[in-house]
């Protein structure tokens, strides 16, 4: 396979005209670290953003940064927490649970639209993406949104480029929103929950005004070979439900204490501070239970979203129905599951249950041979797909960036 | 009226009461209304320099209406323009003279309430402060707050991408809407996103938020609602010099402290406000900073005591503390009754809403005051400082030949200081008819052909809300084609590099 390793937009330009003119679709990696996310692809070539990797400008004053594309995602965070700072949406390091070698760029951070356990309060990536400079499928390089926080001129093409997979543009440089580190972090732990007492527990933190950044439950079933998982956190056979807070420390102190009330008819929590909290939250975003180098590193990962409330139900369902195990964050809007490993990853039976529970799942990691059977995305509606197809050869007529990433046959 | 908008089709016009009537049929009773007279709240918006009374009004109340009335106009080739409240800044509901203006006026219910998803399912129609007061004794509202939300409704705030006092810390709409349901051109109905943080696929939700009603007319709305923060108070910062205030702002920033709101207003912006609600406000500072910290007591009262230290750091002349509610609401009372309180000493007045990185804000004001002396018409500023959107109010008569036209100039001229600077034409009043000229500032004709090519997967014929946003209207057939660039597709190979 041809690999072309561009420099700058320009070679982005070239190669992607050059690829229009001899029909050779093309597949655009970073570091590859989610390059096992999504259908196998129609390419033979590889487009290497790998280069394109310098911080444009950071203005900590002004909350945004510029990066090239294929800047190291672990660079950029350590830039910027040189300045106290962070992506408030916290996005998870995929590697870990893909088994992949590399960290990952800004770029697939962005094009994986990812978002970690704070979603429930700072959004996703989407949310922190001010502006694009992308090359399209025309071979044009176009600008989207612009590099200050607040700006409707124009569609919002980022939104559109958050989580397109590639297969909208290849983004070359990206501007976005960053947000002041809190000064202090405090997590309650309430231990022994069911998934339906601890769903009902993050349902009424989510709904109180202690402004929770965090809530996520693992279930005891998760456990029982980590008693040194979750930050140490883990014991066996016990469930963990997790509850965050953050902020100036007497705010943090004071809400962990008036939610630790609100919450003493599911349980007695107990507080965790700071580093100890700020581990087991890496867990939780990084999906730690699933890990590819744990016990169950070889069973299919699906990411299902569904409405909050309805987690718990629907976790149960999964784990009695396929034999499986869940994890559950976002207050039950997010639920990690992982099922025995079969040659369709159960996907028929999980989409149902998923999509009856007004929700809809991805299918994280699977073998190569089992994405080639299944619909890694969740399949959209006839007029929305549609819709969608539109939009993409809107940008790419000739299907030439990432060819049949999101969508089989 | 110095934007063109398209000529209207004299074919469509001479059909205009088969027009009537085939509405008629779609929608019956007092739904369809064709009287000059009766038509004349639609003439305009609130961007009111502007009138054009429309060809018909529809006002269907049931989605498979709109859905009808949209394939009918598809059929039959008929334009179409959008409203919710008409309360667009930027004419985005402008009607044309040969086009069906479609009003949501009528979808005025809300249809779900839950508490447990922290979800409100709304009609377009209803208003975005009736949100926030029908989940208020659990506790809860809807955060973006944009200063006509008493009348503007949920369904322009999706298609503007509306902001607010408080977007700084909780967002614009587009931070705060799940889903909704979307009737395209011709008629098909859609459901996007629901009651999860994140829908499958590509980001429909996402760019049809702020696309202005140019892809397809929303008839359903899924909004997140928050919980009210326990507490707000708010200060009240007088500043000697514009650059001090600017100063104060950034440090606030840059000290990891995100206000619920930070507003500024500079001299004359001050003096029409106090003689107009007489909130108290210093008459003798050049800038005026109010600063409202929300969330639990005790951060609210440990930040307004870091607030208050960076003010005094920065030389306040002039920094009062809201010690109740009456207070609080007492200092914003001046800044939200600004744009009234500018009409009261003005005949008429524009309001511009540039984008500029917040650190520009001392060069832009200086902009700003050499062109005031350029075009020989005063100027107001009230910002949003925290996220740097400006809303210069430019003050004119239109009853004086030419100011108009003047005014005009020099607010184009406000907008591209913005986009030199480095910020944006449209901050949260979107672009409409009143920017739609100044988008080459911003963007090249390849920006701007990528953008209409999304407007193509949506509204291939181009007949919905035409006019607006883009300056020049182009063919989805000609957008599509590939073009050679100088013949560099004719590589026999992948390049290396």
């Amino acid at each position: 396979m041809d690999t072309l390793k561009v420099r700058d937009a320009k070679d982005v330009e070239q190669a992607v005209r050059a690829a229009i003119a001899n029909e050779q679709p093309l597949e655009i990696i970073g570091h590859g670290s989610k390059r096992m996310i999504g259908q196998p692809m129609a390419t033979n070539a590889l487009l290497d953003l790998s280069a394109l990797n310098s911080v444009k400008s950071y203005e900590p004053n002004e909350l945004i940064i510029t990066v090239e594309a294929g800047a190291p995602l672990a660079d950029v965070k350590s830039l910027i927490d040189s300045k106290n700072q962070r992506f408030a949406f916290e996005p998870m390091e995929a590697a870990p649970l893909l088994g992949a070698p590399a960290a990952g760029t800004i770029g697939g951070m962005i094009a994986a639209g990812l978002a970690g356990p704070r979603r429930i309060q700072a959004g996703a990536a989407r949310d922190h993406l001010l502006g694009a400079q992308a090359v399209s499928g025309f071979g044009d390089s176009f600008k989207a949104g612009g590099r200050v926080v607040k700006n409707v001129t124009g569609y919002d093409l980022c939104k559109l480029l958050a989580g397109s997979w590639g297969t909208l543009a290849v983004m070359t440089e990206v501007t976005l929103k960053v947000m002041p580190r809190p000064e202090s972090e405090r997590t309650l732990v309430l231990r022994g929950l069911d998934d339906a007492t601890a769903n009902r527990a993050m349902t009424a933190a989510l709904g109180s005004p202690y402004d929770v950044s965090g809530a996520a439950h693992v279930p005891r079933s998760v456990l029982r070979d980590a008693v040194g998982a979750l930050g140490g956190l883990g014991s066996p056979r016990t469930a963990l439900t997790l509850v965050r807070l953050e902020g100036i420390t007497a705010s943090a102190v004071d809400r962990a204490a008036s939610l630790a009330n609100l919450l003493s008819r599911f349980g007695t929590a107990e507080t965790i501070e700071d580093e100890r909290s700020v581990a087991i939250w890496e867990c939780v975003r990084d999906v730690e239970p699933f890990a590819a180098k744990g016990a169950l590193g070889a069973w299919p990962v699906w990411r299902i979203v569904c409405p909050p409330a309805a987690g718990s139900a629907l976790g149960e369902c999964l784990v009695r129905e396929t034999g499986g195990d869940v994890l559950y964050d976002w207050g039950g809007g997010l639920i990690w599951t992982a099922t025995p490993p079969k040659p369709d990853a159960q996907a028929a039976l999980v989409r149902q249950r998923a999509a009856a529970a007004g929700g809809h799942a991805t299918l994280l990691r699977a073998p190569e041979e089992v994405r080639r059977q299944v619909d890694v995305f969740q399949p959209a509606s006839p007029g929305v797909r549609a819709l969608s197809e539109r939009v993409r050869q809107g940008f790419d007529p000739k299907a030439i960036l990432n060819r049949g990433r999101m969508t089989r046959g | 009226m110095s934007i063109k908008m398209p000529a209207p089709d004299q074919a469509v016009l001479d059909r205009r009461s088969t027009i009537v009537a085939a509405l008629r049929a779609i929608v019956p009773g007092e739904g369809v209304i064709d009287s000059a007279a009766e038509m004349l709240p639609y003439e305009s918006d609130g961007l009111m320099a502007y009138r054009q009374p429309p060809m018909v009004v529809v006002l269907p109340d049931t989605t498979e209406q709109v859905s009808k009335v949209l394939k009918y106009c598809f059929e039959q080739g008929i334009k179409v323009v959008p409203r919710g409240s008409g309360t667009s800044l930027s004419g985005g509901s402008l009607p044309l003279a040969d086009a069906v203006l479609l009003g949501l006026g009528k979808f005025k219910r809300i249809r779900e309430v839950d508490f447990d998803n922290r979800v409100v399912v709304t009609e377009p129609g209803v208003t975005n402060l009736a949100i926030s007061q029908a989940v208020a004794h659990a506790g809860f509202y809807y955060a973006p707050d944009p200063s006509s939300q008493i009348a503007c409704s949920i369904g322009g705030n999706v298609a503007e991408n509306s902001g607010g006092v408080h977007c700084l810390k909780y967002g614009m709409t587009t931070n705060n809407v799940l889903g909704c349901e979307i009737v395209l051109m011709t008629g098909e109905i859609l459901s996007i996103g629901g009651k999860t943080a994140e829908s499958a696929g590509y980001d429909l939700m996402g760019v049809i938020t702020g696309s202005e009603g140019l892809l397809g007319v929303i008839a359903e709305i899924t909004v997140r609602i928050l919980q009210k923060p326990e507490t707000a108070r708010a200060l009240m910062v007088g500043f000697a010099e514009v650059e001090a205030a600017g100063e104060c702002v950034a440090q606030i920033i840059g000290n990891g402290i995100i206000p619920g709101g930070m507003e500024m207003m500079d001299k004359p912006a001050i003096h029409a406000a106090e003689a107009f609600v007489h909130a108290g406000y210093p008459l003798d500072v050049e800038a005026l900073l109010i600063i409202e910290l929300d969330g639990p007591t005790v951060e609210v009262d440990e930040l307004i005591k870091r607030v208050e230290k960076i003010a005094q750091g920065c030389g306040s002349t002039v920094c009062l503390i809201s010690n109740s509610e009456a207070e609080r609401n007492l200092f914003w009372a001046g800044r939200k009754a600004a744009f009234p309180a500018v009409g009261r000493i003005s005949p008429d007045y524009l309001c511009m809403d540039g984008t500029i990185p917040r650190g520009a804000l001392p060069k832009a004001l200086a902009r700003i005051r050499e062109l005031s002396v350029k075009y020989g018409l005063q100027c107001a500023n009230v910002f949003h400082a925290g996220d740097g959107n400006l809303h210069p109010l430019i003050l004119y008569d239109a009853n004086q030949p030419g100011e108009i036209e003047r005014a005009e100039a020099f607010g184009a001229d406000i907008l591209r200081c913005c986009v030199e600077l480095g910020g944006v034409l449209t901050g949260e009043h979107g672009v409409g008819i009143e920017k739609r000229d100044l988008m080459p500032e911003m963007f090249s004709d390849i920006d701007l052909n990528q953008q209409q090519r999304v407007k193509c997967a949506f509204d291939a014929q181009g007949l919905l809300n035409p006019g607006k946003v883009f300056p020049t209207l182009h063919r989805c057939a000609e957008l599509g084609r590939m073009h050679v660039h100088a013949g560099k597709l004719a590589f026999p190979d992948l390049p290396r590099f």
